[in-house]
């Protein structure tokens, strides 16, 4: 892939996440929020992408962004108030620039969407007739109070993008380069500006001058010099000009090509070199000044500074050099230049530090393009790692802690002065291994958000197809899972969520007439419980319809013809395949594909999903999947001549059997007293089929995913150790009571016992639950 | 090791497309053979460990180099009853279809090159309900069963016996 195709790659990526925050935001003001906070980020949001979109040339993209964008900057403006706005419009409209997207990254030709368009320029139409964006010039000077948000670019009214350059050309923007023009809100980039600020008398600090001289390629860069400037205290720029006199004839203006250059004045207590560093990651060294104002520095130090770099990189090409002193040159009076005697001399020291990164670590003259892309590199805090990489990382971890296990093992048989000391190394190796573990499974992990996220938009193009009202709530999206969970919790999401849009949620005049709100809700809801992540989408609408989905299994032969099944287990049968009681297949599901495509999707992951329905009152399907499909903390136990794994995350506590008082039900069934509760129990080596004879000590209360405790009595608890998740499915199949495997020390396979697929192994008396069988088949 | 074979077979393959590279194995004094394609490596006997209520002819999993398969009790297949396993038994390592699966056996005894209009298709054995044997191969003495290694693999894993009675 080369250079471009990459960044363009990183470009996409970072549509997705700006989508995915353009859209929650939208969605936020139309559940009422008035937070102007919003408003600035969705725009900010689709700001970004028509930028981006425009660097890599998506016309079609850059073309409804821009219309989308100028409308949201109506409400921005307030031209058009919060309460008037189309926010479903403009869902619709963050769909489409979705589409968009994906139209861009796949190359394929876009849709147009001249219906959606129109309506976007109606917006704020009216009221002022299509309000040219450009301001005559000093017709809006900036309200003098200012009010700096908190993580708003600072409106750099004057300063802009292509626009402010085609709009200068065309003769509508304000006279060009009029240094030191207070910042006019003049761009079609009206929000309201970062104030004047105080007047320089009253406000502390130095004045100083920052010239800005991007190259052509800045926008190509994906820079834009409002972001750049952002990186300055609102309260300390005194104005900014903008100087369009570079700017060719329209019919030759590339409209990629950066042509303005700016005058930025300054009232400020940084130091030159704290903003050095502010521009240093956007900005190359040769495309900006700095000029302290006020009373001339000394010159003095800037000859010693220089000798700085030189002195331990003597052979410093001669253009790094010329950079180099170039910037000494500038940085060389900051230390003196502070007229005001409270302003700390800045030490020397730290200046050379500063001047010296860019020459010593390479010995090689580099081109200048090689200097554009470090700073741009330099500018990313976060990295974009193949995911492939993330694997073989934690690949290696799991084998480390096999590695690590066997030589614990090994060790036992030491003679104990040799073992001692051994086993404190080991001991350190292992918790470092557990710490990299750590850290390995940290960069896995991400919030659902970003599978959540998806969710409103489909809800929301149901509900129009479907004609109903669903009201779509999200909980715990921050939860935490292993990123190639994510990935594959999107199919079962769309198919659960669908199925309750279609056969759930009624029809708003069956729901009145039911005497519920006509708004149906679907709740989303991710938590961690028992070392799973449990998933659960809840819609509040009829439920299973339990006797027409038993006549449909009875015809399909699912069920025998007198066979009776109960309540539960008709809804269970929602998972077989083929199975659908939609009365009319719709595009949206009854094809009786989704529930049976869900239940396998979830079963390949080591997951599991139950569904709980009360007729007329609603119903909840939850999946519950492994937190990590990697390693896993487990209590290694015994029973028979077996050992098992039993992961901590499920064990509530230990006790001896012989301490515990058991009853035993007239079933068969035994229960232990618990804290005050009666919990029942069952004998693992019975349960599992373990051969040898059992002979239990130990009773584990463990906890199940409903929350249930259960005891379990095995013969011996061996140990607690790391152990690596190795899937049964890949070679064999499920396992019933197992949710994977795992190689201990002595190199031997053990199975990592699920404590819920156990209790219903235990129910079903060794055979598979009945329903599943059926459906199996 | 493994490459060098299938090149080797591949090559044969080309050179005479109607020989069938076959490796046998006994149970008891039964032969069989399934093509060396889809044999990835032989190795000696290796404690398994059981899996719940699986079918009887599944022994259980192992650990081969970090991947965990499972071993099929061929003797158990073919209704001979379960192997007591030793040091001297033999687990053939096979690809099939998608998986790695082991097969438990008493030992290996050749690599034949069988001329491809030498196999039999196998007599309509009622025996051989599950279809296990694709066809028979005459050597100088032996009858060399050739198995269909998804039937072995597949058979029985339906029918969960019931479990164990159940301790106290």
């Amino acid at each position: 892939m080369d250079a471009l195709a990459e960044l363009k790659q990183t470009f996409f990526q970072e549509c997705d996440e700006l989508l995915g925050a353009l859209e929650q935001k939208l969605q936020a003001l139309d559940e009422g929020s008035t937070d102007s906070e919003d408003v600035n980020a969705a725009f900010r949001a689709i700001h970004s992408i028509k930028g981006g979109a425009g660097a890599f040339g998506c016309t079609e993209l850059v073309a409804f962004s821009h219309v989308f964008e100028a409308s949201l900057d109506h409400l921005r403006s307030g031209r058009v108030a919060l309460e008037d706005a189309p926010f479903s419009l403009f869902l619709r409209c963050s769909d489409a620039v979705a589409d968009l997207v994906n139209a861009a990254r796949n190359d394929e030709p876009a849709t147009e969407r001249p219906d959606l368009l129109h309506a976007l320029e109606q917006v704020g139409a009216a009221p002022q007739a299509a309000a040219p964006v450009v301001a005559a010039a000093p017709a809006a000077p900036a309200p003098a109070a200012a009010a700096p948000s908190n993580d708003a670019p600072p409106g750099i009214a004057a300063l802009g993008n292509l626009l402010a350059m085609v709009e200068a050309k065309t003769g509508v923007s304000p006279p060009s380069s009029a240094a030191s023009k207070p910042a006019a809100d003049s761009g079609w980039d009206d929000e309201p500006a970062f104030a004047t600020p105080a007047k320089s008398s009253d406000k502390p600090g130095r004045d100083i001058c920052l010239r800005i001289m991007p190259e052509n390629d800045l926008f190509r860069r994906v820079i834009e010099p409002r972001v750049a400037l952002a990186s300055l205290p609102a309260e300390d720029i005194v104005s900014v000009a903008c100087d369009f006199s570079h700017v060719p004839s329209l019919e030759s203006l590339d409209v990629t090509d950066c042509w303005m250059r700016f005058t930025v004045m300054l009232r400020t207590e940084l130091s030159v070199e704290d903003i050095y560093s502010r521009f240093d990651f956007t900005l190359a060294a040769e495309e900006f000044e700095i000029e302290v104002l006020g009373s001339a520095p000394a010159n003095d130090d800037a000859p010693a500074l220089i000798a700085v770099p030189s002195a331990p990189a003597p052979e410093v090409s001669g253009s790094v050099a010329a950079d180099l002193s170039a910037i000494l040159a500038k940085l060389g009076p900051a230390p003196t230049a502070a007229p005001q005697p409270d302003i700390q001399p800045e030490p020397p020291r730290q200046i050379a530090v500063a001047a010296e990164a860019p020459a010593a670590p390479r010995p090689a003259p580099r081109p200048p393009a090689n200097e554009a892309a470090a700073a741009r590199q330099r500018q990313a805090v976060s990295v974009r790692v193949d995911l492939d990489r993330i694997d073989k990382l934690m690949n290696l971890v799991g084998e480390i802690v096999i590695t690590q296990s066997m030589l614990v093992e090994c060790v036992r048989s030491l003679p104990y002065d040799v073992h001692a000391k051994t086993a404190e190394g080991i001991l350190t190796l292992s918790r470092q291994t557990r710490e990299l573990q750590d850290h390995v499974m940290a960069v896995r992990a991400q919030p659902v958000k970003a599978v959540f996220q998806r969710m409103p938009r489909l809800v929301r193009e149901l509900a129009q197809t479907l004609g109903k009202e669903v009201r779509l709530v999200l909980e715990g999206e921050n939860t935490e899972v292993d990123k190639t969970i994510i990935e594959e919790l999107a199919d079962p999401l769309t198919h659960m969520i669908r199925n309750s849009m279609d056969h759930g949620v009624e029809t708003p005049e069956d729901r009145i007439a039911a005497g519920k709100s006509p708004e149906g809700t679907i709740k989303l809801v991710a938590e961690h419980r028992a070392g799973r992540i449990v998933i659960s989408v809840t819609d509040d609408g009829r439920g299973i319809g339990r006797d027409r989905l038993l006549a449909k299994a009875r015809s399909r032969g699912l069920v025998g013809q007198d066979e009776k099944l109960a309540p539960e287990e008709i809804d269970q049968l929602i998972f077989a395949a083929g199975l659908s009681t939609a009365e009319v297949i719709s595009d949206v599901s009854g094809r009786g594909v989704g529930m049976d495509v869900v239940r396998r999707n979830v079963e390949s992951l080591g997951g599991r999903i139950s569904v709980d329905s009360e007729p007329g009152r609603g119903c909840k399907f939850t999946l519950a999947l492994p937190l990590t499909l990697a390693v896993l903390e487990g209590m290694v136990i015994r029973c028979g001549d077996e050992r098992y794994v039993i992961p901590i995350a499920s064990v509530i506590e230990t006790q001896h059997l012989a301490s515990t008082p058991i009853e035993h039900l007239t079933f068969g069934q035994e229960v232990l007293r618990w804290r005050g509760e009666v919990t029942p129990m069952y004998r693992l080596g019975a349960v599992m089929g373990s051969s040898g004879t059992p002979n239990e000590n130990i009773i584990i209360i463990a906890e199940t995913e409903r929350g249930d405790n259960v005891g379990i009595a095995v013969d011996e608890i061996v140990g607690q150790q790391q152990v690596v998740v190795k899937s049964l499915e890949g070679n064999y199949g499920t396992v019933n009571g197992a949710s994977a495997a795992t190689i201990l020390g002595d190199g031997l396979v053990a199975l990592i016992l699920d404590v819920d697929s156990m209790l219903r192994l235990a129910a079903s008396g060794g055979r598979l639950p009945v329903p599943a069988l059926k459906m199996a088949g | 090791m493994t490459l060098q074979l299938s090149e080797k077979h591949f090559s044969s393959m080309q050179a005479e497309s109607s020989v069938r590279r076959i490796v046998t194995f006994k149970v008891g004094d039964r032969t069989f053979g399934i093509d060396v394609g889809m044999v990835r490596e032989i190795k000696g006997w290796q404690a398994t460990t059981p899996l719940p209520h699986a079918a009887p002819h599944v022994r259980g999993v192992l650990n081969l180099r970090g991947v965990i398969l499972a071993v099929y009790d061929l003797r158990t297949s073919i209704g001979l009853g379960q192997t007591e396993a030793t040091a001297t038994h033999v687990i053939v390592v096979v690809d099939i279809e998608d998986k790695v699966a082991g097969l438990l056996v008493d030992s290996v005894s050749d690599i034949v090159d069988v001329p491809v209009s030498a196999v039999r298709p196998a007599p309509d054995l009622e025996r051989d309900e599950h279809g296990l044997i694709e066809g028979l191969v005459l050597l100088d003495t032996d009858i060399v069963a050739l198995l269909d290694l998804a039937a072995v693999i597949r058979d029985g894993g339906a029918e969960a016996p019931m479990a164990k009675a159940r301790a106290n």
